[in-house]
């Protein structure tokens, strides 16, 4: 894709077979010769070009901020106290600097994403070759890149093709972030424009990342029957050396793999992974384990099963090299991200690095060469193991039990605690002897530690808990569909009439992290609540790994129970963080798959019929970080709703749209160009929720759509009433807002719905054909 | 829920997904170890019927033993001014949702082969006589079909009073079938239209006839008459015949207005017969998509869940996506698999024999339907792979379109023959010709040029050299 301005000019050419006379040829661009889409207004828009559209979305949706700090203190004036309309010394608000803190995060998450891709990228490129082609789903998809094609106007065929993609969210980045330095932008609402540009940009990091290596390596291409592979800490055999991966840059662990492989070890040995590494893991290797996610790293090293710790990037703990010194654990450092302070081995021979960890003359190296990594990590892991011998660093039973007689009830780790766990009380009966209640913590404990943090007692609180559940943990033996990658264009074809007709009732995504407020337990029962309702289910990441993690009266997985394709009530593991990318990517596609809506460069338009049509809604039930953030905010720009965990108030605002006024939720009807009241659907871009129970009928709620045909509608109303009335007790108090014909009514509610829309004077309006944007009514031809 | 209070057991849709298995279930009715069952729907005499009530011919739920098995037939018999036994199919197809709503029971299938289980702790709630059902039943029916003025329903479990309905039963269903698949577009004044899709793909419309469902496979003829009736503002409406303008390629005035209207002006003309010039739009969701073959001047068809690539190299996807989003595009043809077994299927293009090849999965489904004589002379995946191998294939078994060939041949070679060469070659007739400038070499692909038709390559090795 090089931009070159080329002038011809042929008085006269003669030929074998033919005779051109003044012939002038000028052409101002060179268009890659495989993509004949036109060109839409906006390819690589600017900080600002799609600023119009997020006004209109920010005016619909207003933020409500939330400051989780009332102060500012990222200059030398500060700090500067921001409470009760008090400026900064610079004359910011606290509006605009928790907006400022918002786009900051998010810039933060997509530069983690997109430099994870750039590492990626620059790696496969160097091993396969700039031409190596892209390739995600073979003959069942034609859009291989949706969100790079739509934002970047680039059709990615090759490895190579991903360089100008990425060199466009990189500037971008870097442009939203110099944004917020100290006397840049003065506005709340753009700086909430600027987050929306750089989520809208890491989702094309994302999608580069995990197209690249889907098509690198080979993972499963939009396979509804990805191998079920093994999930959990009870999965791994423990009787053999065990190389534990941790982070979501695959890039060493492949390493690793293909070193045992070749060495004919892999299956001497176990090679594990946390956090999306391990979706990585799998999608290359169906022997490799899922052990679970960012929570399990503290209970997986203190219970001394890994015997070399290997780390890449991102969502690693940064205190897993002291964790793993305790139980004689080598560590490889393997991502420049994440240096731990080790001395960079890269140019040494294996075989004196290997020397140094076994001896512990070292407890830990950096090695920046993945094949290094993997020859010294399996050549380690087999000669620790033995020596180890499973040292661990948890107490025994009577440990346990003594160190909670030192504990005094301060109550500093429940203070401390980020879902306020009832611990002094669960030490107070450990004290007695009776460890059940540190037993009950275990299946709820998001293993962040910071109750130890805490204890002026200095009790190893989390060991304590961990040990208290041993006997839960090494019976986590279950079962997650590994990443099948995007959704193909021929599943999204086949669920548009069940859709239309209203046979399934929405698209939940459930996405992201694992700060729970109380166990992933709510992940795999928000899944299954909707799957059994025949919604379709698309996990990925941490939540991909909660809902594999529980199983169903008859024993069964929910990846066993449901089907993997993209269809009604089937649960779909897309993959890892960078995975993320084919939730948004499928929603682009059905713009194109149904209306044939060019993508290419025509951001505003697309966002517009997803905003508008599409009932998807995204879940991040235990969103933890900036990277979480920049998903949210690229999900905000295409107008699709996201619903957050109680602890995703931090985020610093909500988008929440007024239901109880009706001028908010006029759209233009595109047949006609009347102004047409489309109802609060979706009632809102982002929202937090307290419990899963409200989340529940949140989702329900935010599927509907006001281009909705009355099948479709009378059919998420049943699921939103019904939802409602079972978790709330009662009937939602907004019924008549949704109905916009009699035959929205469903059937079965029909006369205790025509009661409410009595007694609330209804008044039937039209079903539009729905739009944001003045330029797309349409007009007769004649 | 108001409606269904006096119902021991929950009546909603989200129990339609629900599957009860054999461990959970107190009854199974039907299903593949009885013989003898049906649900059949007959519209009658106003007279005829009695409204709301529920008869039990045999024992009740009650009296059947827990884990067993046992035959059941479903009668509904409907009245009103308006039903005509052309909505019996329609009628009779709700009975699946209806049943399937009520919590703890299961329906499977239609007509003579249904399957229902009721699971234990539904009937330990209360379900335990059918009076029950036919109570959910009724009310739905009144609810959503107002066209409904009377209607009485009977389960009978009687063994003898089953295998006395059955033959009927059977000969109904068989009746209407004839009666539907006879039903002539050139017989009906009024057609329907649907534009549920416009909420994905606003700028299409489907026309349902006799003769052709809708793309979808969802909406037959009777269906778009039971919908346009109950609601005549909603997605599914009359469309008055108007005059027959073509009838081999079934042009229809009221079409080509309803069409225009619908489509804001994007189509003012619809030819259903026909993959050319005017064809039927295609929406997103058809089953299947009609593709020519220049090569052999046939038609290939392939269906949404066909894996690989087709006859030509392409896909489905590629197929779908060259004709999807509303649009007419010659020679390609979005549609539904029963359109196939209609006898307007692509009449205006030669029908089957203009078909050349299909896949083995479709062939088999709509097998009956094609004439008999060019059954085998269509090749599936297995008999060609590539247009070369079709073309043997057809040329083999001489299917009738090879006859076609030949005169085209003649004719094509006489054409250029007789035509002076300057004068027939424009300024460039060269299939490629190169200009090299630059370090890129153009390849110019048209006499007219456009930047859209122009290929650039870098061509390194020259510049090179240079």
């Amino acid at each position: 894709m090089t931009t070159k301005n080329i002038h011809i000019k042929l008085d006269e050419l003669k030929t074998s077979s033919g005779l051109v006379k003044n012939l002038e040829l000028s052409i101002g661009k060179v268009v890659n010769e495989n993509y004949t889409e036109p060109m839409g207004p906006t390819p690589m828009p600017s900080v600002t070009a799609l600023r119009d559209w997020d006004l209109k979305l920010l005016t619909k949706y207003k933020a409500f901020y939330m400051p989780d700090c009332d102060s500012c203190c990222l200059c030398t004036f500060g700090k500067c106290d921001l409470t009760a309309g008090k400026r900064g010394a610079c004359g910011l608000t606290i509006e605009a600097q928790s907006a400022r803190i918002v786009a900051i995060a998010c810039s933060i998450g997509a530069a983690c994403h997109s430099a994870h891709s750039r590492h990626l990228v620059h790696h496969l490129i160097e091993k396969y070759g700039h031409k190596y082609p892209l390739d995600v789903g073979g003959l069942n998809i034609k859009v291989e890149a949706p969100i790079t094609r739509l934002v970047t106007g680039i059709k990615p065929e090759t490895l190579g093709d991903l360089d100008d993609v990425l060199a466009y969210v990189e500037e971008q980045i870097t442009q939203v972030l110099a944004t917020a330095h100290t006397g840049q932008e003065a506005n709340a609402m753009d700086f909430d424009s600027k987050a929306f540009h750089v989520g809208m940009c890491d989702h094309i990091g994302m999608e580069v990342g995990d197209i690249a290596q889907i098509s690198a390596f080979n993972y499963p291409k939009a396979d509804p029957e990805a191998p079920l592979v093994k999930l959990g800490i009870g999965s791994v055999d423990r009787t053999k050396p065990v190389i534990m991966c941790i982070g979501h840059n695959v890039v060493p662990s492949i390493g690793i793999i293909d070193y045992a492989k070749e060495n004919k070890v892999d299956e001497s040995l176990e090679i594990v992974g946390l956090c999306c590494t391990a979706h990585d893991i799998t999608r290359y290797y169906t022997r490799g384990r899922i052990v679970g996610p960012i929570s399990w790293e503290l209970r997986f090293i203190r219970a001394g099963l890994a015997d070399v710790v290997v780390l890449d990037e991102q969502c690693v703990r940064t205190d897993v090299a002291d964790e793993a010194a305790k139980i004689g654990s080598p560590v490889i450092a393997a991502s420049e991200k994440n240096c731990v302070g080790f001395k960079n081995r890269t140019n040494d021979s294996a075989d004196a690095i290997a020397d140094d960890l076994v001896s512990g003359r070292v407890a830990g190296v950096l090695i920046l060469d993945p094949d290094k990594v993997g020859e010294v990590a399996v050549r380690v892991a087999m000669k620790v193991a033995p020596i180890r011998k499973r040292r661990n660093a948890l107490p025994t039973v009577e440990e346990v039990i003594a160190a909670a007689k030192t504990c005094t009830s301060c109550n500093q780790c429940q203070r401390n605690c980020p879902q306020d766990y009832a611990i002094p009380v669960a030490m107070k009966t450990a004290a007695t002897g009776d460890i059940s209640k540190l037993t009950e913590l275990y299946e709820f404990c998001m293993g962040c530690g910071r109750c130890e943090q805490a204890c002026p007692q200095k009790i190893v609180i989390h060991s304590l808990i961990i040990k208290a559940g041993e006997k839960a943990m090494y019976s986590e033996d279950n079962l997650c569909r590994s990443g099948r990658g995007a959704v193909s264009d021929v599943e999204i074809r086949s669920v548009g009439g069940p859709i239309v007709l209203g046979e399934i009732p929405g698209i939940i995504a459930m996405v992201g992290c694992s700060n729970y407020p109380k166990g992933g337990k709510d992940v795999y029962d928000i899944a299954r609540e909707f799957a059994s309702r025949r919604y379709i289910v698309v996990l990925s990441g941490c939540s991909a790994m909660a809902a594999g993690s529980y199983r169903n009266s008859e024993g069964q997985t929910i990846y066993e129970e449901f089907p993997g394709g993209f269809e009604a009530g089937g649960v779909l593991n897309v993959g890892s963080c960078v995975a993320n990318s084919h939730v948004a990517g499928a929603a682009i596609k059905v713009a194109n798959i149904f209306a044939k809506r060019n993508l290419r460069g025509n951001y505003e338009e697309i966002a517009d019929y997803i905003h508008n049509r599409l009932g998807a809604v995204g879940l991040a039930w235990g969103a933890y970080s900036q990277k979480a953030a920049a998903i949210a905010a690229g999900f905000w720009r295409l107008g699709v709703p996201v619903v957050v965990g109680p602890h995703g108030s931090k985020y610093r605002h909500a988008l929440l749209g007024r239901k109880d006024k009706p001028e908010n939720w006029n759209v233009i009807d595109a047949r006609t160009g009347d102004i047409v009241n489309g109802g609060p659907a979706p009632e809102s871009l982002f929202s937090v929720m307290e419990t899963k129970e409200e989340c529940i009928v949140q989702m329900a709620k935010l599927v509907m759509r006001p281009n909705d045909t009355w099948k479709g509608r009378a059919g998420k109303l049943s699921h939103y009433i019904d939802l409602h009335k079972r978790y709330m007790g009662v009937m939602p108090d907004d019924i008549p807002l949704f109905i916009r014909t009699a035959a929205d009514i469903p059937i079965t509610m029909k006369d205790e719905i025509q009661k409410v829309l009595d007694a609330n004077n209804w008044k039937e309006t039209p079903i539009p054909d729905p739009t944001l944007l003045p330029r797309m009514v349409r007009k007769m031809k004649e | 829920m108001s409606m269904f209070k006096d119902i021991p057991v929950e009546v909603g849709v989200i129990y339609e997904g629900e599957r009860i298995r054999r461990n959970d279930m107190y009854v199974e009715l039907g299903g593949p170890q009885v013989d003898k069952k049906f649900e059949i729907a007959q519209v009658k005499p106003m007279d005829q019927v009695e409204d709301g009530k529920v008869s039990i011919i045999g024992p009740d739920i009650k009296d059947l033993k827990e884990g067993g098995i046992y035959p059941l037939g479903i009668l509904i018999e409907a009245a009103g001014a308006q039903l005509d036994a052309g909505l019996e199919g329609v009628i009779e197809r709700r009975l699946h949702g209806y049943l399937n709503f009520v919590e703890g029971f299961m329906h499977l299938n239609q007509r003579y082969d249904i399957w229902m289980r009721l699971g234990k702790k539904s009937f330990q709630k209360g379900l335990n006589s059918f009076e029950i059902l036919g109570k959910v039943i009724y009310r739905l029916f009144k609810n959503e079909l107002s066209i409904i003025e009377k209607l009485q329903i009977t389960f009978i479990t009687d063994t003898a009073k089953i295998a006395e309905l059955y033959p009927q039963a059977l000969a109904s269903y068989e009746a209407r079938d004839a009666k539907a698949r006879g039903l002539k577009d050139s017989e009906v004044d009024t057609f329907y239209g649907c534009v549920l899709c416009q909420s994905f793909a606003p700028s299409h419309v489907c026309v349902i006839t006799p003769q052709r469902y809708s793309n979808c496979g969802a909406i037959s003829w009777f269906d778009g008459k039971a919908s346009a009736s109950i609601d005549p503002k909603g997605p599914i409406f009359a469309i008055p015949r108007g005059d027959m303008i073509n009838e081999e390629k079934g042009e229809f005035s009221g079409i080509n207005e309803a069409a225009k209207k619908r489509s804001m002006g994007e189509v003012t003309k619809v030819w259903l017969y026909t993959a050319f010039d005017h064809p039927h739009t295609s929406c997103g969701c058809f089953e299947a998509v009609t593709f020519y073959i220049p090569e052999v001047d046939g038609f290939g068809i392939v269906q949404r869940n066909f894996k690989g690539a087709t006859v030509n190299g392409l896909p489905f996807s590629t197929l779908a996506d060259s004709t999807a989003g509303g649009r007419q595009i010659d020679g390609f043809h979005g549609m539904s698999l029963e359109y196939m077994r209609s006898s307007k299927f692509f009449a205006a293009d030669g029908g089957w024999n203009r078909v050349v090849w299909v896949p083995k999965e479709v062939k088999e489904k709509v097998k009956d339907f094609i004439p008999k004589d060019i059954v085998d002379k269509i090749a599936t995946e297995e008999d060609a792979k590539d247009i070369d191998g079709l073309r043997e294939f057809l040329k083999a078994k001489n299917h009738p379109i090879v006859a076609k060939w030949v005169t085209e041949e003649v004719s094509t070679s006489a054409t250029t023959e007789d035509d002076g060469a300057a004068a027939a070659v424009p300024v460039m007739t060269a299939s490629t010709l190169p200009i090299s400038a630059g370090g890129f070499r153009i390849i110019l692909t048209d006499a007219k040029i456009y930047a859209s038709k122009v290929v650039i390559k870098k061509d390194e090795s020259k510049a090179e050299k240079r």
